[in-house]
């Protein structure tokens, strides 16, 4: 067993594939010399050469489109979009050209392109570069998104990403990078469209993603004292969603919070609380709750920016609501 | 600050009580002091007023036996928030009683409209216990507030929801709450059940007053007890009677009844020992005559009492005697009225019973049983004449009471009644 970085899995597994497969490569803004804005690339470069660690124009959509046609050419590449925020002006590629090519040729073509990006709130970067808006990709057919929350599993998920045939839309949360975990020496594939449950209880689930798997553990700990056993279950593939791991775990719960740092409102939190009810709806015993951003630009103050988006104490306020009974 | 209206404890020994009614609707202004709610207790059916002014915002128990000190409902200011228990779904007739007091307006139409909100969700479950509901509870066909999961569970086991009691967020049953109820399942409903078909046993549920008449009375009979019996000559008592019901002119006209009142209390001065209730261990002789007097209601016997009779006249026991009845026969005795007896007058003569055993009124340690004023052949130096005779039965605890110490007792009464004037 080997300890990790959030930053080095990331950094392990497209390494381990560029070394297993000569078709894996890279490309992005400032991945090569400078290994990334977030360190993640660094080294590779060394390892790899420029002609697979590829640095790129601060051309978003032109990233990507190039990323597209290498794919539907054979090749398995990996490009970076510094921050998700930026995804914006790469959308027409991935949204109209990435996610459409494999249904409109007839199977003909496929697009095995991975386009790994990150983004969150937590050190301040202002509104135009804190947000989380994996809920836009998750709306589109033909694209699978990820969205990992420990070294273990960003690790075997992006290893899988990269192999998987259709265009994979992978989120990285910054504030992440510097987590630490022990992971086994070989790299283990995650299946994409697996959920994990982080932590076994009994009285509540949280569905959180992302940073929020980390407050919903929180929570769950701090909650543990009062009596109340929390299950966290993260879907880390947010397409396809494993709503089989989801609702059988509220089923055996019967309460629900889904939990992450987008906005609330029209957020991926919206579509676990559908498939829940539907699916559980004799055995929810209270309505599901939902944590997530307020309906605002997330703002540069350090304070305001803590204010807008959650924390456990959010998802610990939430629990208490589902477990509620009149008099508490 | 909304203030809890809990369920007092109205006399020693009282551990629970019956709500009977509601005075006041959910929303309704109270004020201090405002009768609230009929509750039924062991012993009498009175009207508890309002401890505090405000809005009525929440009745929390509707009906039935309910703990001492529970919460019943809740009174605050208007809009004030409280948990919303068994909320029952406005119906059209609450709507008229809501146009009628325009100030509710504001506070409860966005409260109907979230509840309209989440309506759908429980409309299925809805058609299937609101014929129960309306057989059991016909104040109360409006929707249950049930989770899913509570709802599929007492689907499952074949519990009604609409008999529960929520104890989720705004009164919602969860799941925990059928689950208690199958393990104790809830307390069949007091209603009076709809006649019987001829043929068929009539059953009717005991009364709080029924089941305490059942209760005493059988500790009663515990007691070994004797009996002894007189009858009096009551032509002075009955010429006493007329002369103070002529002057009674518009007060309350005496009867037999209070003229024996008033001499029974002045005998027990006398004979102080069957003033008394047996305690276990020790006799306890009071030192004021509170004479209780049986009163048929169409509740079920009650016993109020005029307290310290001997320093009572002839007029002022008709006065309260005549107060005493019309509330005990209106349901409106106070629990104060019937505590503190220390002996107790059973009279059947206005039935035409001649004479009569009365069982024991524990702790008392005698009770007198009264019948008819009737006119008798007793022989009378030699002769055989009419005379109004009474007959008068003492029934004692012998715990406390020997044979002679009660027939001092009654002599005492029998003489007084035949020369009033003794009890002066």
């Amino acid at each position: 067993m080997a300890e990790l970085s959030y930053r080095e899995a990331v950094r392990d597994a497209i390494a381990t594939a560029m070394r297993k497969d000569d078709d894996v490569f890279i490309m992005g803004e400032d991945i090569a010399e400078m290994g990334g804005s977030m360190g993640v690339t660094q080294g590779l470069l060394d390892e790899f050469g420029p002609e697979r660690i590829r640095n790129t124009p601060i051309s978003e959509i032109g990233i990507v489109g190039a990323g597209i046609g290498a794919a539907m050419q054979g090749m398995r590449p990996v490009v970076e979009i510094m921050y998700e925020d930026f995804l914006t002006l790469s959308a027409e590629q991935i949204v109209n050209q990435a996610a459409k090519h494999r249904y409109m040729s007839g199977g003909q073509l496929k697009v095995p392109l991975t386009i790994r990006t990150q983004g969150g709130a937590g050190w301040s970067p202002g509104a135009q570069h804190a947000q989380q808006l994996e809920s836009w990709f998750v709306h589109i057919p033909g694209l699978k998104v990820v969205f990992a929350s420990t070294p273990t599993d960003v690790r075997g998920l992006l290893y899988s990403a990269i192999y998987e045939d259709n265009p994979v839309v992978f989120f990285e949360h910054r504030t992440l990078y510097g987590l630490k975990e022990e992971v086994p020496d070989e790299l283990e594939p995650i299946p994409l469209g697996q959920a994990r449950v982080m932590r076994e209880g009994e009285d509540v689930t949280v569905v959180a993603t992302g940073r929020l798997v980390h407050e919903a553990l929180d929570a769950a700990n701090q909650l543990e004292e009062q009596g109340v056993s929390v299950e966290v279950v993260d879907p880390r593939t947010l397409q396809p969603l494993d709503e089989e791991a989801i609702v059988e775990s509220v089923k055996k719960t019967n309460r629900c919070v889904v939990a992450h740092e987008a906005v609330t409102r029209m957020g991926f939190g919206a579509e676990v609380a559908a498939v829940v009810q539907h699916q559980a709806f004799d055995w929810l015993d209270a309505p599901i709750e939902r944590v997530g951003a307020k309906f605002a630009p997330i703002p540069f103050a350090p304070v305001m920016e803590e204010f807008v988006v959650p924390h456990a104490k959010d998802v610990v306020e939430a629990i208490q609501r589902t477990v509620q009974r009149d008099g508490d | 600050m909304a203030t809890e209206v809990k369920l007092p404890r109205l006399g020693q020994g009282m551990e629970s009580g019956t709500v009977v009614r509601w005075l006041k609707q959910e929303g309704e202004r109270v004020e201090k002091g405002e009768p609230l709610y009929e509750l039924d207790t062991e012993k009498v059916t009175q009207e508890v007023e309002a401890e505090a002014s405000g809005v009525l915002l929440k009745i929390a128990v509707q009906e039935g036996e309910v703990p001492v000190g529970q919460t019943v409902a809740v009174i605050g200011e208007e809009g004030e928030n409280v948990p919303q228990a068994e909320k029952p779904e406005e119906t059209e007739a609450d709507e008229t009683e809501v146009d009628e007091t325009p100030q509710e307006e504001g506070s409860r139409a966005p409260e109907r409209d979230a509840e309209r909100e989440e309506g759908a969700e429980a409309s299925a479950a809805r058609e299937s216990s609101e014929q129960v509901t309306e057989v059991r509870q016909p104040d109360r066909n409006g929707r249950v507030k049930a989770s899913p999961l509570a709802r599929r569970i007492a689907r499952e086991r074949g519990i009604d929801l609409a008999q529960l009691r929520g104890t989720g967020p705004e009164g919602r049953i969860v799941a925990e709450d059928v689950e208690r109820a199958e393990i104790a399942p809830a307390e069949a409903p007091t209603a009076a059940p709809a006649a019987a078909p001829p043929g068929e046993v009539e059953v009717v549920p005991l009364t709080s007053i029924r089941k305490t008449i059942a209760r005493r009375l059988t500790e009663a009979w515990q007691a070994p007890v004797f009996q002894i019996s007189m009858s009096a000559d009551m032509s002075r008592s009955v010429a006493l009677r007329e002369q103070l019901v002529e002057l009674a002119k518009d007060g309350p006209k005496p009867t037999i009844s209070d003229v024996l009142t008033k001499i029974a209390a002045s005998a027990l001065m006398r004979h102080r020992r069957l003033n008394a209730e047996f305690a276990g261990e020790e006799v306890r002789i009071h030192p004021s005559a509170n004479v209780g007097m049986a009163v048929a209601t169409d509740r079920g016997l009650v016993v109020p009492v005029i307290r310290g009779a001997e320093r009572l006249s002839i007029q002022e026991i008709a006065a309260a005697r005549v107060e005493l009845v019309d509330r005990a026969r209106g349901g409106k005795l106070q629990q104060a009225d019937l505590e503190g007896g220390t002996f107790t007058i059973s009279n059947l003569g206005m039935f035409g019973v001649e004479q009569f055993i009365a069982v024991l009124n524990p702790p008392q340690v005698a009770i007198l049983a009264v019948g008819a004023v009737e006119e008798k052949p007793v022989v009378r130096d030699g002769e055989i004449t009419a005379r109004p005779l009474m007959s008068l039965t003492l029934t004692c605890d012998h715990r406390a009471v020997d044979g002679a110490d009660a027939a001092d007792f009654l002599r005492t009464v029998r003489s007084m009644l035949e020369e009033p004037g003794l009890a002066l």
